[in-house]
């Protein structure tokens, strides 16, 4: 119990402290001595990533009190929060580290760093949320405090931005509440379950139509978070405003807070209620929808960090789509995914960073040459890149598999052949908006002037975190079966 | 009878006597017996609070010893207890609020009348809250205006007069449809003690008679404590009235004397036409559309607004479309989600009002966004507070809102007809709430370096800063342990029956 709360808590009031102790100076004040609040940041980034990996192996819920009646908060640890909060506990350091040598060129450090570690320990509490309500009062604070990374460097685009990611992500908790207070009816209770689903019998016989459309409510309103068609506007435009690691952290880590939330709803209904009506169908819909909008807009985009940020959209899908399938292959696929794509997607947001950082060029036919002059950083890109795609042996090529594996065993009608089509095609689509960088990068043709490339690697400190997030999306690749051993445990419900 | 029992009496009493007595006193006296006045009624409604919870029972207290139906009745409960007990508090927490602004605001040779005027404001809010006559209840509602429109006029600022003035002719306006109600009422049964209107009132439905008058007499009290209370058509008095009077009226004006009228209003439905009659008449339905559309208009009119303090009173608006709402859904969940928003808008509206002060006195005390920029560096209570009270407008979990907003849909669920209405209406305005709230709590916390202001510290604002920190915890207190509170109000309404 006090390993959760701790995991939960200590980043939490770590995130305040820094907040009000470092806080920007007033004019005419001392300003912030950044050694001391680095190193405070660091170490508690440090601290909190012991915490929650100790927390990983609590086996006891516990119910901290009560909101209201019978609406406690809750907290347990299960397999599909273990894998979520294992991909926080590794992204979140990593990108903060980085950030250490990034956010010196940009101001409010402690704000960043202060919101940055209440995010983490957001994140970390709606892993560990064991019923509905817990989950929701997390999910709301999670939109709250990762808004002033969005909208970190104060320019007007930068707060719409922060504004636009706010009233989608309330728009979309507020549907998912709305879910919440029929399920609270329905339900036996609101702890979590995970295949067998909590809604009573006669529920069920009495007003099965109605709660399908509850369930398709509730799963469009968690899936804005997801960055699903038809409310997917606001994440490229709030993903690539905040500063480079606070993009690598919202892409890899807190959109993935909308897919757990779908993987909850699931629970809450069971696959077997929502298995062949139209909800399903309508889902399936709409994620092959955004797998294929976001990688052609992917596809279009000429600043690298938008480009990335689509990309995120229609990676996001293909998670959705394996939940959407319904069955425990596409599961698998799903949550390897989260994992595949959490890691390559913090390593590009992160090199895409470095770059910036370096050159300062944010488009993509600006970036001509930089492989020859940032050759680390750009290797971690093209493999990275490589296991976006989906090529062996990186971690996409495993999820990527288990999820085209399960939709063709899926028997659905139409969608068990046409989900795969489209996510090679998709896949494609990847490859087109992601190798050029690469290629441009390190050939750049003969036409250009070699004279002028410096050399341009960035510190150890920026290049060992990308460097460790590639090596590990390729590692998921490599030795899957650890992984999948927890996820099988996850997707069976223990 | 105990001893306890007069508490009500002497509380309405107290707070009626001792603001005959600032008129004499020289203007610090009277704030020190205001304050201590506040406090000893807080403490003697606290105990009959603790007293009623152990008997279980409410009881009838006859004033001058004359037996219904001739003499005059208090009737104190666990509800009205309650009401008259956070009354005190919220009351207290906003005078100390804003006493930092008095001298500024109010010429100095008038601060005792000021505080003639809140004494008198208590002891009519008191005794709309205990009183078992009607007609009691209408001298006190009279006095109530009264002494509202002193407050708000006492700021004697361009604005305020007009104000004033548009108060005063709403508010009469609505307690003339009062007394209306009020007269045709004691025509068709002959009482003005609420038990026995009741008992008439039982008799008439039951044989069938005067079925028109009484609804009409109904609707009149209604749409009379409608306009006085704020509800959306009859609104337009409100971002004058609370966006230029001094902090304190303002905390005070929306957070505690619209909610006596509605308090009233749940005491006739109750305990005057019976929660039956009143639900099975069309007029909850009237309510009901009128709480929807005050939900969003009010929000959308303070999305437009460019002034933060009459941002917040027109959110006020939307916020007391909410408290209809509940009213409008007709069933015993509704109305205890109505009454806990009364507590949580009460304490959520004084702490914004209190903290936007604070903001635009480190602002060169411009009431504009733009001149807001990076308040909340400058006065880091007050941003804090401002924010809390944001969440808890918006309703975020772990505040108050949020537990009303939840209460609300509840009770929404189990009525059928009403049920896709309200909630839709809910998400509407949840998300409406959060434009403008969070467009402000981002404006004043955006960084502002050039801003000509200087940034004040907790030095030089303990007792500002102490009550902000008091709103805060009130806020939380709702929405963290919201259980007992809940519960003490259906025992409330279950002793009103």
């Amino acid at each position: 119990m006090y390993l959760i709360l701790s995991s939960i808590l200590f980043p939490i009031l770590a995130g305040l402290f820094l907040l009000v102790r470092y806080r920007t100076p007033l004019s005419g004040e001392k300003p912030v001595d950044r050694q001391s609040l680095t190193a405070m940041a660091g170490c508690s980034l440090i601290i909190t990533a012991i915490f929650v990996i100790a927390a990983l192996f609590a086996e006891k819920g516990f119910t901290l009190f009560y909101l209201a009646q019978s609406l406690p908060i809750y907290f347990r640890v299960d397999s599909v929060g273990r894998i979520f909060s294992l991909l926080a506990v590794i992204v979140i350091p990593c990108a903060g580290f980085f950030s250490f040598e990034y956010m010196k060129h940009e101001e409010h450090e402690s704000r960043y760093y202060g919101f940055y570690l209440l995010v983490f320990g957001v994140f970390n509490a709606l892993c560990f949320a064991g019923n509905l309500i817990t989950f929701y009062l997390f999910f709301e604070l999670l939109t709250m405090s990762s808004m002033p990374l969005v909208l970190h460097n104060g320019s007007k685009e930068a707060v719409m931005a922060g504004l636009k990611y706010l009233f989608y992500s309330l728009c979309g908790a507020y549907a998912a509440l709305f879910g919440i207070y029929f399920l609270y009816r329905n339900c036996g209770s609101l702890t979590f379950t995970v295949v067998d689903g909590a809604l009573r019998a006669s529920a069920i016989t009495e007003h099965g139509g109605f709660l399908l459309v509850v369930a398709f409510v509730m799963l469009l309103g968690f899936g804005v978070k997801a960055g699903m068609f038809p409310m997917h506007a606001w994440l490229p435009t709030a993903h690539p405003v905040a500063p480079a690691p606070a993009s690598a952290v919202l892409s890899a880590v807190i959109v993935k807070a909308g897919v757990l939330a779908t993987i909850r709803v699931l629970g809450m209904f069971g696959t077997d209620f929502l298995k062949g009506t139209w909800v399903q169908t309508a889902w399936l819909c709409l994620t092959l929808v955004t797998v294929f909008m976001g990688s052609l807009l992917a596809y279009r985009e000429p600043v690298l960090k938008k480009r990335l940020a689509y990309s995120t959209v229609s990676q996001l899908s293909y998670i959705l789509f394996g939940l959407a399938v319904m069955n425990d292959t596409s599961f698998t696929g799903s949550l390897l995914h989260v994992l595949a794509h959490g890691f390559i997607k913090a390593a590009l947001f992160l090199c895409a960073g470095a770059i910036i950082y370096r050159t300062g060029k944010t488009r993509v036919e600006e970036m001509r040459g930089i492989g020859k002059e940032m050759p680390v950083t750009m290797w971690c890109f093209t493999i990275a890149s490589l296991g976006l795609i989906g090529i062996p042996p990186t971690g996409g090529f495993i999820s990527k598999w288990f999820l085209a594996l399960g939709s063709l065993n899926s028997g659905i009608p139409v969608f068990d052949v046409l989900g795969p089509v489209i996510l090679l095609v998709s896949a494609l689509l990847t490859a087109g908006y992601l190798l050029p960088l690469s290629i441009h990068g390190f050939f750049p043709g003969a036409d250009y002037d070699y004279g002028s490339l410096q050399k341009r690697e960035p510190c150890k400190l920026m290049t060992m975190p990308i460097s460790i997030l590639t090596f590990l999306s390729v590692l998921i690749g490599v030795f899957p079966f650890l992984i999948i051993v927890v996820i099988y445990l996850a997707a069976t419900g223990r | 009878m105990n001893f306890i029992c007069n508490f009500p009496f002497f509380s309405i009493l107290l707070s009626l006597f001792s603001g005959t007595i600032c008129s004499v006193l020289p203007a610090k006296a009277a704030k020190v017996v205001n304050r201590v006045v506040i406090i000893v009624i807080g403490l003697m409604s606290a105990v009959l609070l603790l007293y009623l919870l152990s008997t279980g029972e409410s009881f009838i207290y006859w004033m001058g010893h004359f037996p219904a139906p001739w003499g005059n009745e208090i009737r104190a409960g666990v509800l009205e207890a309650g009401m008259a007990l956070f009354f005190c508090i919220i009351m207290y927490l906003s005078m100390a609020g804003g006493a930092h602004k008095l001298p500024g605001e109010v010429v100095e040779s008038k601060h005792n009348l000021y505080y003639i005027l809140v004494n008198l404001l208590l002891s009519s809010l008191l005794a709309l809250v205990y009183t078992n006559d009607m007609f009691t209840a209408y001298v006190f509602v009279e006095i109530n205006t009264i002494s509202a429109c002193g407050l708000i006029m006492i700021r004697q600022v361009g604005r305020t007069i007009e104000a004033a003035v548009r108060y005063m002719i709403m508010s009469l306006l609505g307690s003339g449809l009062l007394l209306f109600g009020l007269c045709i009422m004691y025509d068709l049964t002959g009482h003005l003690l609420m038990s026995n209107i009741k008992e008439s009132v039982g008799l008439l439905i039951a044989n069938g008679e005067y079925q028109i008058p009484l609804i009409v007499s109904v609707a009149l009290m209604c749409i009379g404590l409608c306009i006085k209370s704020a509800l959306f058509p009859f609104h337009a008095w409100l971002p004058d009235a609370y966006g230029y009077s001094t902090v304190s009226s303002a905390a005070i004006l929306s957070s505690l004397v619209s909610k006596g009228y509605i308090f009233l209003l749940i005491k006739i439905i109750y305990r005057v036409i019976g929660f039956d009659i009143f639900n099975s008449t069309r007029i909850i339905d009237v309510l009901f559309v009128f709480g929807l559309m005050g939900m969003i208009f009010g929000s959308l009119s303070a999305i437009k607004e460019n002034d933060i303090r009459r941002m917040i009173a027109f959110s006020s608006v939307a916020q007391i479309g909410y408290i209809y709402m509940g009213f409008g859904m007709g069933t015993q969940a509704g109305m205890v989600a109505s009454i806990f928003h009364i507590l949580s808008h009460a304490a959520t509206k004084s702490l914004l009002f209190i903290a936007a002060i604070g903001l635009t006195d480190v602002s060169g005390g411009s009431h504009k966004f733009i001149d807001l920029t990076g308040a909340a560096y400058r006065n880091k209570w007050a941003g804090a507070a401002f924010t809390v009270g944001s969440l808890s407008m918006v309703g975020i979990p772990l505040f108050s809102g949020f537990i009303s907003k939840l209460l609300f849909a509840q009770a929404a669920v189990q009525v059928e007809g009403k049920m896709l209405a309200s909630l839709i209406v809910l998400g509407i305005s949840t998300v409406l709430n959060a434009v403008y709230f969070m467009k402000t709590v981002i404006r004043i916390y955006a960084y502002a370096p050039d801003a000509p202001y200087k940034g004040i510290t907790f030095r030089d604002m303990k007792a500002y800063a102490v009550v902000l920190v008091c709103f805060i915890l009130l806020n939380v207190i709702l929405g963290v342990s919201s259980q007992p509170i809940v519960d003490m109000i259906g025992q409330g309404l279950a002793m009103f029956a």
